[in-house]
């Protein structure tokens, strides 16, 4: 077998290699996991040759991994079981902006920085993550249901339909993408249900083992023409997110979100003298939130938001004080809007590099008053193997009107310290169980914490795993992840 | 097979069928039944009036018994089966025809938004059962014969008039005629007594009638109409030839009865009686506003009021139909359907609270979505275990808002409800509407 | 009739012998016609049967015995919540067993993270006003709130409420589902512990296979118990009022209105709709067919016919009408900033406020669905959709045209549009077709009116809301994805492999289709020569036929 000319023959001799230099990328990422070197790299430009590349793998039996983005956080792209690395940069094309319709449809391969730019020139954005690197793929973090800092869209999440390869090979939309004539239809593609079943539930946070995504489309939104950024100092961090539970469900805010100081300052410093700086000044935890006038009236509608927290505040929590700016630190406001707003420009050292280089998250759903309990087993933990608590970067994201949040631990470390890694996989291993068994939710299984994490789900698991065999009886997608 | 009308290219030419709002011919329902929507209305309190996970259903046959067939929608698609004589009568269809007091919930619930005659299906199931010799229960053929033998539906012998004391004192003649009725005769009679005591208060005459005997409610109600219609016309030439013009009683069977179901039987409107009929409550809260009645004795209680079905739902006034339904199942001519609009809500709450002292809590299902509590219309001689258990979930609900004393204006409530709570050593307190106005009343008890 | 003998006593060993029954009559009343949502059709006289028992099971675990006990006896079952639904959701087959989960109605609030945990049982208008007490409120599906809420989200649920949340879909959280097979799969949050708060699955969520745009009408397992989400509301709790029928819920105009616009043309509704969305206001945005409004002010059907028909065509295609709901979700103060935003678009459109009564008849707890059979005595909505305002204000003419050709036996209805909303906040544009007819005529035209418009969207490249089991299978199957038909039979053989589940779902349209002989001119599509049915079903098939 030739892997290699038999790729060519798909996609050009251009778009296959097998150059080690170029393989050797994929061997390991920004997480701790471990990998075999994949056989080749294939990048395909159309749909048709994700096709053919997928109906080849079935007919060889060699897994593919499907990759979109160039940084890799999660371990998902890292080969297990050897086989072709699909790299889908070339689907980097921008399909159609409608502002009508307020949707935005686009290629896998299509960055934040560029989507973003593009969004701008018309005057609309897409709800985002915190501060998400530019050159990353926005489907990506789409697809893996990363938590965005907006909170105030009851329907949650902006994915609407895509165009998937199934495992078997067969291209298909999901949503109302499905229509025929698509994308010439009066189906437009906005409504991610369908057809027949909700086939973009099965492809989120799948890790590319349920198919590879060609393109998806997201709902946008206008530009805000006002917004004004608050911030509240957190001695109590219970005080905090009961206050949370007073304002959120009142539809205020755009994005709203709780840091640590190890967090914040890591977002706000230039380098890493400057963390240290800003981390010794910075209170405990603080609390962020942006509000917005938005198309029409802007001003009235900051108006009726300001005047609402100033009741609550002087009523019912004369202990949270919020301002326009953060004391102690003049310009952070512009600074954390312009994040909050934008992806993190590849120029600049990634803000959870700023610390000590390196960095491993651990996040999960819970519900928001068990965040200081949370908290509390973290210093437990920590404690147990002599890591410093007042070291790790701790976030709490409300979701929804703050029926639920995702808590992230994040945890620095000296990529080039062997100790410092190994210390960090440690704590971060009794971490996860420690968090696991008192209830956090982990939707994200990544790595090791699949195994755990399907076990105890195990009715769950059984499920998932009869209709992983019926999509990729093969199990070609990229196995080894997940339960698969 | 459908025929395009000429006239209108758009519709059908539907060949109009004559139908009549004559309960001794299922087939004039059969529209009904075969139009039931599943929706549930029958079953549920009015959904605007909905009080939450709690005390959310009204209809007490399906309430009792979970299975689809104690529900009216079952019963729609039951009686299409035996307007077809295509299934058998047995135990168990018997009970599903008539474990159910009739109580209009579903007709007023399934009238909120169609034009279906669901409380008149289920009376015409009951003439179906008797017309095909499978009807009525024996227990309802007891009652039948006691109330043909002793003219009252208990088989006493007792002189019906029995309850009156001295303190009674009925004029010879008067505009109004208090009509008893066999439950406070024999087993209310402080209800009776009540009344009485009321309206002397009230400075008001009433005569009584001579040779009352039972009104004849249980036996309409299972079926036996031409027995019932006999006992109608017989009642009706009394009143009339008294020179009455208000027929009263204090009991809601025997006002529903005088009032819908004697025009019913008559093949009259009820307006065309010759005399009104009211209810008790009514007569009492006329007097109270014209200043004639003085509650002045405070009756220091909390209390609740249950309103019972044939002082609420059941009591529009009646008119009888023959007409044709055609196109889209329009019928000519117009028919005014009754709705349930006109129960005496407002006449008892007024009473109620004009009494000094009164504390007054409504229970979440109150007026037209009020729980029948199952003791009436023969119900609870056939199914002792419906009724107790409709009467102990109304319990509940009264104590579920705090009441001391659960009030109506039925003598049948009265007994049903009194029975249960004893049974199950609850304290709460059951009294008839007139037994506490008595207590109010300027020369009534403390 | 019965169901096997050995099934029915292991089953009543589950339960007691109150809670199941074959008595003739106990089944009859379960029949799903002749009235009712989609009855009085080709499909439920063909396709229906009476049921050989029914159970009413309490727990989870006694519907995990009783499917088991079907599974090993071959006892077909469906399962049944509050049966409102039409045709199909009863029985398809002889002695087939209704699992009626009424009983199941627990109920639980949590009021502090905005969501409720409620069986099957447990119906909309009782959680509404249960939110209502705590400071939410729940979409009401255009089913009816008295609908069981499980099955609704599971199969429909959409409302004009759903403006700010969308799908019904994403209103559900952790639920709890026996499949066929008697294996229980538990989803979101509930799958790793007992808090159902969350919904997202552990990686791929499962939720996806329980339904798509529309649901698979229970033939892919039972769901026992389901976490739904509740929204913020306002704080005055809405005080009903009237005696029936004119029962009304009482808001408070400062927190709580509904507002009537007449606007200049179909367009500037159009435009209404994406305006309110793009500005980020509001609770609902509509605009109902005409004809519900004639529906509102008839006291009888009578009455609603005397109104209709002084309509013309003309009268209607110049009525344009849209209805916003505004909600106080904030203050007082943000209520009238939103009115003030509405205004400023209602006038850029050159609309005009209607007085517009202070009260909610139909949406927020009775959800009038009811009323939908007041006017002819049969009703199904014969598509629902959504993607964009761009497809939904295109697909109401390609409807309104096709269903002249079938008018009679559906009303005439002046060809009006039907009834279009907003949701995700102007991200979608709802689109819903209801059509009306009398049962008791020839009703032939409608089966076949039914799918033809499954056709015609397929000609035109629309999006519909009847996928799955609702039409047939092999005509949408390979003309949407395309190909989504494979995958829902390749799941339906996967936990379902003895087709014991609500057969023969999801392929029942495509069966009326073969056995209704007036349903034999409109097919044109492709079917394979044998449905792919197990060998046991195929013979029962044989021998009921």
């Amino acid at each position: 077998m030739d892997i290699l000319k038999d790729l060519a023959a798909i996609v050009g001799t251009e778009f296959a290699t097998q150059d080690p230099s170029v393989l050797s990328d994929y061997v390991s990422d920004l997480s701790f996991t471990e990998g075999s070197r994949p056989e080749a790299v294939v990048f395909p430009g159309k749909t048709e040759e994700v096709s053919s590349i997928v109906r080849w793998a079935n007919e060889k039996n060699i897994p593919l991994i499907p990759v979109s983005s160039p940084i890799h956080l999660y371990g998902t792209t890292v080969p297990k079981q050897g086989g072709v690395i699909v790299n889908m940069k070339r689907f980097d094309e921008i399909y159609e902006i409608d502002k009508v319709n307020r949707l935005v449809r686009f290629g896998v391969g299509v960055s934040w920085e560029k989507l973003t730019a593009a969004l701008k020139a018309e005057g609309m954005r897409v709800i985002m993550p915190l501060a998400p690197r530019e050159e990353r793929a926005v489907a990506t973090d789409h697809l893996e249901r990363e938590v965005t800092t907006s909170m105030v869209y009851d329907y949650g999440e902006p994915t609407q339909s895509m165009e998937v390869v199934f495992p078997n090979g067969d291209v298909f939309r999901t949503g109302s993408a499905s229509a025929p004539k698509y994308p010439y239809s009066p189906a437009r593609g906005a409504n991610p249900a369908g057809p027949g079943l909700d086939f973009y539930r099965l492809l989120q946070c799948a890790q590319g083992t349920m198919g590879i995504v060609t393109w998806m489309s997201l709902k946008i939104q206008s530009i805000p023409l006002i917004d004004k950024i608050k911030f509240a100092p957190l001695d109590d961090l219970g005080e905090g997110i009961s206050y949370l539970y007073r304002i959120l469900p009142r539809r205020i805010g755009q994005e709203c979100l709780i840091l640590n100081r190890v967090d914040l300052a890591a977002l706000l410093a230039e380098d890493t003298a400057e963390f240290e700086k800003m981390r010794g000044r910075l209170p405990e935890y603080t609390l962020i939130l942006t509000i917005s006038g938005l198309i029409r009236r802007p001003e009235e509608k900051i108006a009726y938001e300001e005047h609402f927290l100033e009741d609550v505040m002087k009523n019912e929590f004369p202990q949270i004080v919020l301002t326009d700016y953060l004391p102690g630190f003049p310009g952070a406001d512009k600074k954390l809007m312009n994040i909050l707003r934008t992806a993190w420009p590849k120029e600049r050292p990634y803000w959870k590099s700023v610390p000590k280089g390196a960095y491993q998250d651990l996040f999960f759903i819970t519900r928001p008053e068990r965040v200081p309990e949370f908290i509390e087993r973290m210093k437990h933990v920590a404690g147990e193997i002599s890591y410093p608590f007042d070291e790790i970067g701790i976030y709490e994201q409300p979701i929804e009107h703050n029926r639920a949040c995702q808590l992230q631990f994040t945890f620095y470390y000296d990529p080039d310290c062997e100790e410092s890694a190994d210390t960090v996989k440690s704590v971060w291993k009794k971490a996860f169980e420690s968090m696991h068994d008192a209830g956090g939710y982990f939707t994200r299984p990544y790595g090791e914490t699949a195994e755990r994490l399907y076990d105890r789900a195990a009715s769950y698991t059984a499920a998932l795993k009869k209709v992983k065999a019926l999509f990729d009886p093969n199990n070609v997608m990229n196995p080894g992840n997940l339960c698969f | 097979m459908s025929v395009i009308d000429k006239k209108h290219p758009e519709r059908y030419d539907t060949p109009k069928e004559p139908f009549a709002l004559d309960i001794e011919n299922l087939s004039n329902f059969v529209y009904d039944m075969q139009h039931c929507i599943k929706c549930k209305g029958c079953y549920w309190v009015d959904h605007t009036y909905m009080p939450g996970m709690k005390h959310s259903v009204r209809c007490p046959s399906n309430l009792w018994k979970e299975f689809d067939s104690y529900g009216a929608f079952g019963k729609m698609r039951i009686g299409l089966k035996l307007e077809k004589n295509e299934i058998e009568w047995t135990d168990h269809l018997l009970e599903l025809i008539y474990a159910d007091p009739l109580c209009g919930a579903c007709d007023v619930g399934c009238k909120r938004n169609l034009d279906l005659e669901v409380g008149l299906t289920l009376e015409a199931l009951r003439v179906k059962a008797v017309q095909d010799g499978a009807g009525p229960l024996p227990v309802h053929k007891d009652i039948t014969s006691d109330i043909l033998e002793t003219g009252n539906c208990y088989g006493a012998k007792k002189d019906r008039r029995a309850w009156m004391d001295a303190s009674v004192k009925p004029a010879e003649k008067a505009d109004i005629m208090y009509f008893v009725g066999c439950s406070s005769s024999y087993e209310n009679t402080g209800i009776a007594s009540a009344v009485t005591k009321v309206m002397q208060s009230a400075g008001i005459p009433y005569m009584l009638m001579e040779d009352e005997t039972c009104c004849g409610n249980i036996i309409f109600s299972v079926g036996l109409v031409d027995e019932a219609r006999k006992i109608a016309e017989k009642n009706v030439e009394k009143v009339r030839k008294s020179g009455a013009k208000v027929l009263m009683t204090g009991c809601a069977e025997c006002y529903r009865m005088w009032k819908v179901d004697y025009p019913k039987l008559l093949n009259i409107r009820t307006e065309d009686l010759g005399f009104e009929v009211k209810h008790f409550i009514e007569v009492a809260e006329e007097a109270l506003t014209e200043g004639k009645l003085k509650l002045v004795n405070p009756v220091n209680q909390r209390i609740t009021y249950h309103d019972a079905c044939n002082v609420s739902r059941n009591c529009d006034p009646w008119e009888p139909y023959e007409g044709e339904r055609g196109w889209m199942g329009t019928v000519e001519p117009r028919l005014a359907r009754r709705r349930g609009r006109h129960g005496l809500y407002e006449q008892a709450r007024t009473l109620l609270r004009a009494i000094p002292g009164i504390d007054l809590a409504e229970m979440p299902r109150m007026k037209e979505n009020s729980l029948c509590c199952a003791g009436g219309r023969g119900t609870k001689q056939a199914f002792p275990e419906l009724a107790e258990f409709a009467a102990r979930d109304r319990l509940e609900e009264a104590r579920y808002v705090g009441a001391e004393t659960v009030v109506s204006a039925c003598p049948w409530c009265r007994s049903n409800f009194s029975e249960t709570a004893e049974k199950d050593g609850e304290k709460t307190g059951v009294l008839d509407i007139a037994e506490l106005l008595a207590m109010a009343a300027e020369t009534g008890e403390k | 009739m019965s169901i096997n003998k050995h099934a029915y006593q292991a089953i009543e060993a589950v339960v007691g012998r109150n809670y199941i029954t074959d008595d003739p009559a106990d089944c009859e009343g379960y029949r799903s016609g002749p009235g009712g949502y989609e009855s009085g059709t080709g499909y439920e006289r063909v396709m229906t049967k009476i049921a050989g028992a029914v159970v009413m099971p309490r727990t989870t675990e006694d519907v995990q015995k009783i499917v088991k006990i079907c599974g090993r006896f071959g006892v077909p079952f469906v399962p049944y919540s509050t049966g409102f639904y039409g045709p199909r959701s009863h029985p398809h087959m002889e002695h087939e067993l209704i699992i009626d989960m009424k009983r199941m109605r627990d109920f639980e609030i949590d009021e502090k993270h905005f969501f409720i945990t409620v069986q099957p049982g447990v119906i909309y208008s009782q959680i509404q006003q249960e939110c209502f007490e705590k400071g939410a409120y729940v979409v009401i599906g255009g089913g009816g709130a008295q609908t069981s809420a499980v099955a609704n989200l599971l199969n429909d649920g959409w409302s004009p409420l759903s403006f700010r949340v969308g799908l019904p879909q994403r209103r559900i959280l952790g639920m709890e589902v026996v499949m066929p097979d008697g294996e229980i799969v538990k989803m979101g949050s509930l799958a790793d512990g007992d808090d159902p708060f969350w919904g997202e699955g552990i990686g791929p969520d499962l939720r996806g296979i329980m339904r798509g745009y529309t649901g698979l009408l229970g033939c892919l397992g039972i769901c026992t118990r389901m976490a739904i989400k509740t929204l913020p509301f306002q704080p005055e709790i809405p005080k009903p009022s009237g005696i029936s029928p004119e029962t009304a819920l009482q808001l408070d105009p400062k927190r709580v209105r509904w507002i009537n616009f007449t606007m200049p043309s179909l367009e500037s509704i159009e435009q209404a709709h994406i305006m309110i969305g793009n500005a980020e206001i509001g609770g609902a945005v509509t605009k109902v067919p005409v004809f519900w409004r004639a529906i509102a002010k008839a006291e009888c059907k009578e009455d609603f016919w005397d109104l209709w028909l002084k309509e013309t065509e003309e009268s209607v295609s110049n009525f344009f009408l849209v209805r916003v709901l505004l909600i106080g979700y904030t203050s007082e103060e943000q209520m009238d900033y939103d009115y003030h935003v509405l205004c400023d678009i209602i006038e850029e459109l050159g609309g005009k406020e209607r007085r517009t009564k202070p009260s909610d008849e139909s949406w927020f707890k009775n959800a009038d669905s009811a009323g939908m059979w007041l006017m002819t005595g049969s009703y199904v909505s014969v598509d629902y959709v959504m993607d964009t305002f761009t497809q939904a204000f295109k697909q109401g003419p390609n409807y309104r045209d096709l269903k002249a050709k079938y008018t009679p036996p559906l009303m005439p209805d002046c060809k009006d549009l039907g009834w279009f909303q907003s949701c995700e906040m102007g991200h979608l544009g709802y689109y819903e077709y209801l059509i009306y007819w009398d049962q008791r005529e020839d009703t032939n035209g409608m089966d076949q009116f039914y799918v033809e418009s499954a056709k015609m969207n397929i000609e035109n490249g629309c999006y519909p809301a009847l996928l799955g089991a609702h039409q047939p299978l092999y005509l949408t199957g390979p003309a949407y994805g395309p190909g989504y038909h494979e995958w829902i039979l390749g799941l339906k053989e996967v936990f379902d492999p003895q087709w014991i589940c609500h057969p023969p779902l999801p392929l029942a349209h495509d069966e009326f289709v073969e056995r209704a002989e007036w349903m034999h001119e409109v097919k044109n599509w492709e079917t394979p020569e044998e449905f792919p049915y197990p060998e046991k079903l195929k013979e029962n098939m044989r021998l009921e036929k």
